[in-house]
């Protein structure tokens, strides 16, 4: 795997969609996402990816901010704090959908001690932007989800996905995620989910 | 003390108390002789390039920077200012010519040294700077790279305190032509168990993998291979190594195969069986004959570094609580790897270890069942069974140290007889 150090799309490229039924097509698309991952239905989930999936979460430091950049946004830029892949970065996940199918196949096997019993999960996605590119569409989103397992082990997750998503026979499918996670210590059980 | 820690391990390791990894009292016992009299695992050369490269980190929950001087030297000091208390430095790493305290912002030198109090000229008589400057982890010292620091002055030299482990240490980190280096900023989650239980995992417990972690490593050849020529070996009496010791007459192919697990089946798959291949035609001019026919499992060190050699990667179990853990875990990667060989090399560290990894979240969740566990005291009166093998560890021709089969926990008896000893000797009235 080939890894892409940088987010592709840089803001200033992106043209905002202000058509109604586009946002809510995409909002119903990530709706029943969510669903079917809060109901287990992991093998169905992959086939809202395209073949060519780019899935990664980097992980999250704490950096020293470079004092030349003080006094800017890029001072305190998010994507300092990132280590996303490459040859000199350590990121959480960087997944295609065959590594993401193991996950997926993996969960119903009933030796497959994490998930057996399973969580229980709920998605909230919100703060959806949507902004047109020459296939398809680039997103950001927000998530909140509830997790609780075993008897009383309760947690939250939160993040902001980054979304590539591409029109393949009138379907929308997921070319490109990125997970960015809130944490510096992870109070959570495991990130191995599908977020 | 009220509690006594003699009634907790048995004399020859093979029954410990629930309470070893529940009682507050004894993690206070533990925070004083343990955390603070052993060499503990701070940071890696590779870290530190140039003078006022840093990185922060624990000793058990001390919290300490770990700094590149001016001089080149690097030095380890804790990381709460002289004035009030405040951590100096609140970042993860990076590079910085003075720590400042938001404060009063009096700021410190990368070695501790306190350099500036601004209101000092306000007032007639000047701090005493060299009293104030931050106070130095008394013991530093470094082996193969790696950095330990030790809050006891008195702790004997770290190669002497490694004694043989020096051996298994070798075969890892003396084994690629210019070393290994650790990758970007630790990956740190929490736990919701003792610090001991990861700790015991990376000493030698590989008998757990084809159960625990059944779906990718029951039947495998990598079992197989396991049993036919695995060992857990005690170096000495806290350290751990559990290893492969393949044939004298073994493919060159399956000795070179430590590290690169599925990253030779995706990506560049050719390209990784060629650098490790590479790699194992030299390593016996680096760590002996012996030692290249060492391919590695898991690592331990008293009391809490840990080497998954397997996955690449190197742990810290940072104790936060007897319940809660807090568990670093670096990328390290052979410095001389090419480019796209070092980002197949990470499937092997991400996916399947590490907070996201498809068998850490096993170990994690087994880990957090057995403090669960721990915590009935209705079982207080029954110890958990450590004899899997006891008696049965021997000398081995080629290895140092005691050495016994896959699935003997030898390593970890012994890792709670020193655990006692050293608590019962701590306590002893001087």
């Amino acid at each position: 795997m080939t890894a892409q150090a940088t987010n592709p799309h840089s803001e200033a490229e992106l043209i905002p969609v202000t058509a109604v039924e586009i946002i809510t097509r995409v909002q119903q698309f990530y709706y029943r996402e969510a669903r079917l991952l809060d109901n287990r239905q992991y093998q169905s989930w992959l086939g809202l990816l395209t073949d060519d999936l780019d899935y990664r979460i980097p992980s999250r430091f704490i950096p020293t901010p470079d004092p030349q950049q003080r006094g800017t946004e890029a001072y305190h830029a998010v994507d300092n704090e990132l280590e996303r892949g490459g040859p000199y970065q350590a990121p959480l996940r960087v997944e295609n959908v065959f590594t993401l199918a193991i996950r997926a196949d993996r969960a119903f096997k009933v030796n497959a001690w994490a998930d057996n019993p399973p969580p229980r999960t709920r998605r909230f996605i919100t703060n959806v932007e949507v902004f047109k590119t020459a296939d398809g569409y680039q997103t950001y989103n927000n998530f909140m989800m509830t997790y609780s397992r075993h008897d009383n082990a309760n947690f939250t997750y939160s993040g902001q996905r980054r979304d590539t998503l591409r029109e393949v026979d009138g379907e929308l499918k997921i070319s490109r995620r990125e997970v960015i996670h809130d944490w510096n210590v992870m109070a959570i059980p495991t990130m191995g989910l599908f977020f | 003390m009220s509690i006594d820690v003699r009634t907790l391990v048995s004399d020859d390791g093979s029954e410990i108390s629930r309470k070893v990894f529940t009682s507050e009292e004894v993690y206070q016992l533990e925070k004083k002789h343990i955390f603070g009299k052993n060499w503990l695992y701070l940071a890696h050369e590779s870290q530190f390039k140039k003078p006022g490269d840093f990185v922060t980190t624990y000793m058990g929950e001390t919290p300490v920077i770990v700094a590149m001087g001016d001089d080149g030297e690097i030095y380890a000091s804790i990381n709460s200012c002289s004035h009030r208390g405040l951590p100096v430095c609140r970042t993860d790493m990076g590079n910085s010519k003075r720590f400042i305290c938001p404060y009063h912002n009096w700021s410190y030198k990368p070695d501790g040294e306190l350099v500036t109090v601004p209101q000092e000229r306000k007032v007639t008589r000047p701090v005493d700077k060299k009293k104030n400057s931050l106070r130095r982890v008394p013991r530093l010292e470094s082996y193969r790279g790696l950095y330990f620091g030790c809050l006891y002055a008195g702790i004997e030299p770290l190669e002497d305190y490694l004694g043989d482990m020096r051996f298994y240490l070798d075969t890892f980190f003396n084994r690629f032509p210019n070393g290994v280096e650790v990758v970007g900023a630790p990956h740190k989650w929490l736990i919701h168990a003792n610090w001991k239980l990861p700790v015991e995992n990376q000493l030698g417990d590989v008998g757990h993998g084809p159960f625990l972690h059944g779906t990718l490593l029951a039947n495998t050849p990598a079992m197989a291979e396991l049993e036919n020529y695995g060992f857990n070996t005690v170096p000495k009496p806290g350290h751990g190594a559990a290893v492969r010791y393949m044939p004298e007459d073994a493919n060159p192919a399956d000795v070179a195969w430590g590290i690169e697990g599925m990253a030779a089946l995706m990506g560049q798959g050719e390209a990784v069986r060629e650098y490790c291949l590479n790699v194992q035609s030299t390593a016996a001019q680096r760590i002996g004959e012996n030692g290249a026919r060492v391919k590695g499992l898991t690592y331990g060190v008293f009391p809490h570094f840990s080497l998954l050699w397997s996955n690449s990667t190197i742990r810290v179990s940072h104790p936060r609580g007897p319940g809660q853990v807090e568990y670093w875990s670096w990328w390290v990667v052979p410095t001389d790897a090419p480019e796209h060989i070092r980002e197949d090399l990470r499937v092997n560290y991400t996916n399947f270890f590490g907070p996201a990894g498809l068998l850490e979240q096993e170990d994690s969740d087994a880990w957090n069942l057995q403090y669960r566990g721990s915590n009935i005291d209705y079982m207080d009166d029954v110890p958990y069974n450590y004899s899997l093998g006891l008696g049965e560890e021997t000398t081995h021709p080629d290895l140092p140290g005691k050495v016994g089969s896959c699935y003997n926990e030898h390593y970890a008896r012994q890792f709670y007889i020193k655990w006692r000893e050293q608590i019962e000797k701590g306590e002893q009235p001087s």
